[in-house]
């Protein structure tokens, strides 16, 4: 198969990979993540080489990942579906001192991990904070209460 | 003079949760993507299950077994073979194949070609090419064991390959009478 093909078809599989397996990328990354997208990608690596190790292999795969990059983000601007489907949407984990539920379980997420937020954010307890949301990179933004 | 920046208005078009927190937010949207989820998990659970099982080669569901009528050839193979990747042919030759301490061997072109013969052991004593494959000959005592051909199949796709055991001494092309060899004949398939 050509070497732009495997990396064609690498660079779909990874994306479908993350987007599936969970969105927990950046701060919220646990050493159970880091092996999952390590393991992965080097896993890849290895049909995408195949036994071609030669510089013009690496040349084509990393411009044909770099144009299906490129693809994909100028696609993902044009269709606010396609963006949805790639990136996801924010999502509302609490909403005034409530949990959403069936969100912190569709997520995989746990209580832990927005206090664990929240006190990056100088929050002593949930009860501070009125909403927390999860954004589409993965990061857990909290908004506090309003002082009485 | 330079161009200006063109700018526009800003519009409040991020949808809001409890009227006051700009999320943009599609609830609808997620739970579609819930379901999808679930639907690829157990579509990966399955490909693990039938990878186990062999189904996409290395494994029980990929063994197979053929052998002639009168026993001179007893073949175990992979019905399914993965691109690129090792495996083992082996032929069990019965009495019956063998003629003068010799037995000889005629496999099909897909064997070296398609599925990538890189060895023979034991050693033939000779290969010969003629009728679209090729004449091993394999010396040997009464009680005949068995060959291997280390086989990685150098492209992806469904091959056919024959076997037969030459019933007499001739020599291939010579036109000297010969009683019709028994052939076995498999498919392939090559995962890539």
């Amino acid at each position: 198969m050509a070497a732009c093909f495997r990396a064609a078809f690498g660079y779909a599989f990874l994306v479908l990979m993350v987007r599936v397996a969970g969105r927990r990328p950046g701060k919220q990354m646990t050493p159970f993540e880091f092996v999952l997208i390590f393991f992965i990608g080097g896993l890849t690596l290895t049909f995408m080489v195949a036994d071609d190790r030669s510089l013009v292999n690496a040349f084509v795969q990393i411009i044909t990942v770099a144009l299906l990059h490129y693809s994909l983000v100028w696609l993902r601007r044009q269709s606010n579906n396609l963006a949805r489907i790639i990136d996801g949407t924010p999502l509302v984990l609490l909403d005034n001192g409530e949990w959403r539920k069936d969100t912190l379980m569709g997520m995989r997420l746990q209580d832990d991990d927005v206090m664990a937020a929240a006190r990056e954010q100088g929050l002593r307890s949930l009860d501070e904070i009125q909403y927390a949301t999860l954004e589409r990179n993965g990061e857990i933004s909290i908004i506090r209460k309003a002082q009485a | 003079m330079a161009t200006p920046m063109r700018t526009v208005p800003v519009e409040d078009s991020v949808p809001k949760v409890g009227n006051e927190l700009a999320v943009g937010e599609d609830l609808s949207f997620q739970r579609k993507w819930w379901v999808f989820e679930r639907i690829v998990w157990t579509l990966f659970v399955l490909v693990v299950v039938l990878d186990v099982a062999g189904v996409f080669g290395r494994g029980p569901a990929a063994n197979a077994h053929m052998h002639t009528p009168d026993g001179a050839m007893n073949v175990r193979y992979e019905r399914i073979e993965r691109f690129s990747t090792p495996s083992i042919m082996t032929i069990e030759f019965g009495r019956t194949a063998v003629r003068d301490g010799k037995i000889q061997l005629w496999v099909s072109d897909s064997i070296v070609k398609e599925l990538g013969n890189q060895r023979i052991v034991p050693q033939p004593l000779s290969s010969i090419t003629g009728d679209g494959g090729i004449y091993y000959t394999f010396p040997t005592t009464d009680s005949p064991d068995s060959v291997e051909f280390a086989l990685q199949p150098s492209k992806p796709g469904v091959f056919h390959f024959s076997l037969r055991v030459q019933p007499n001494t001739a020599t291939p092309g010579t036109g000297a009478a010969s009683p019709a060899p028994e052939q076995l004949q498999a498919r392939v398939v090559v995962m890539p």
